[in-house]
């Protein structure tokens, strides 16, 4: 069985119940929405690329909160260049990177070819990074330190996504930071 | 390390300004301009350490990561030549204008006149236009003043509660 985006959510609001967790717009808000919303998740739903600096961001006011990016296979080839930066801050963040080959928000076009995500994490000096294509795979990983990357081979989901995010842009705000003191 | 006092520069206030302001994180791309202050930055006294710097691949990425500062409850600056006020406009528009997170940024000016080289004459004469489109308040740093003009903008972020310039037009 594989896996799919609305799993990895699940299991990392399950595993991770004090973290922050941020996410990429398009399905990766909606589905971790769906997969449990909480004060402590903090949807994007626009600036594409920017899941992982904001959560840099964030695990830079609070160095011993963990803090989660969701990204996309798509919003993480946008941004490429956050990799060394993410690497360099040293920030206790667990980059996922749900891969499905796909734009899967806007209708499944095809991203670039596959890339490596974890070679590309090694080589801009994360601590760790773990490929994962089953779900026991992401249920024991055991990063070695982080920042660390967990490149998440997903499938395209099989029913129709869930509901949008039914808070707006201010109120993620609002409510996100007495969740994280 | 030179005592500060006998080495106040315009960078060195203006910088100073924001740790007092309760700033802790900067980020940004260097500009030409703006190199006082990445030089302070990369090489802080006691007074500016405060201000931790972090180097950013990309003006819209520096924006993002001073941005999740600001919504974790910290005071984050990003600093840029204009040119990457350019890069910033998607996160400007569909990430701080709507999740009203203001952030202080710090834009050179780059082509103020048209004797600048020809790559920043057309975001050189539209800095300023462009800022208004977006309805993004900014200072015009005076350098004999660098304190109260940064204050200044400090204080309009605060009040507008949007991202702010300052911009810089004179080299640091």
């Amino acid at each position: 069985m594989a896996l799919t985006l609305a799993a990895v959510a699940r299991q990392l609001l399950a595993r991770h119940p004090d973290a922050c967790v941020v996410s990429s717009c398009g399905y990766p808000s909606r589905e971790l929405y769906n997969a449990g919303d909480r004060p402590g998740n903090f949807y994007l739903v626009g600036s594409m690329g920017m899941a992982a600096p904001i959560a840099l961001g964030i695990a830079s006011i609070h160095p011993r909160l963990m803090v989660i990016a969701i990204d996309g296979d798509g919003s993480l080839l946008m941004n490429l260049g956050v990799l060394p930066m993410v690497a360099a801050a040293r920030p206790r963040l667990i980059h996922v990177v749900c891969d499905n080959g796909m734009h899967e928000s806007t209708g499944g076009q095809a991203t670039t070819q596959r890339a490596d995500f974890v070679a590309l994490a090694l080589a801009a000096g994360y601590r760790s990074a773990i490929r994962i294509e089953q779900p026991a795979e992401l249920a024991e990983a055991e990063p070695a330190g982080t920042p660390t990357l967990l490149h998440v081979l997903t499938e395209p989901r099989r029913g129709g996504i869930g509901q949008r995010v039914q808070l707006s842009p201010r109120q993620l705000v609002e409510r996100l930071q007495p969740a994280l003191n | 390390m030179t005592a500060p006092t006998q080495t106040r520069t315009v960078a060195y206030d203006l910088l100073l300004t924001l740790v007092e302001a309760g700033f802790t994180l900067a980020t940004g791309v260097p500009c030409s301009l703006l190199k006082g202050a990445f030089a302070l930055l990369e090489e802080p006294d006691a007074d500016l350490a405060a201000l931790r710097y972090l180097p950013a691949p990309r003006e819209d990425t520096a924006l993002g990561v001073a941005s999740g500062a600001a919504v974790a409850g910290g005071r984050a600056v990003t600093l840029m030549q204009n040119s990457g006020l350019g890069y910033c406009l998607n996160v400007l528009t569909s990430f701080n204008l709507i999740y009203d997170v203001p952030t202080l940024l710090i834009v050179s000016w780059r082509g103020h006149d048209d004797t600048d080289a020809v790559e920043h004459q057309v975001i050189g004469r539209e800095l300023t236009n462009l800022l208004d489109l977006f309805e993004l308040p900014y200072v015009v740093l005076d350098p004999a003043e660098a304190r109260a003009s940064t204050t200044a903008a400090i204080e309009t972020m605060n009040r507008r509660q949007r991202c702010t310039a300052l911009i810089v037009r004179d080299q640091l």
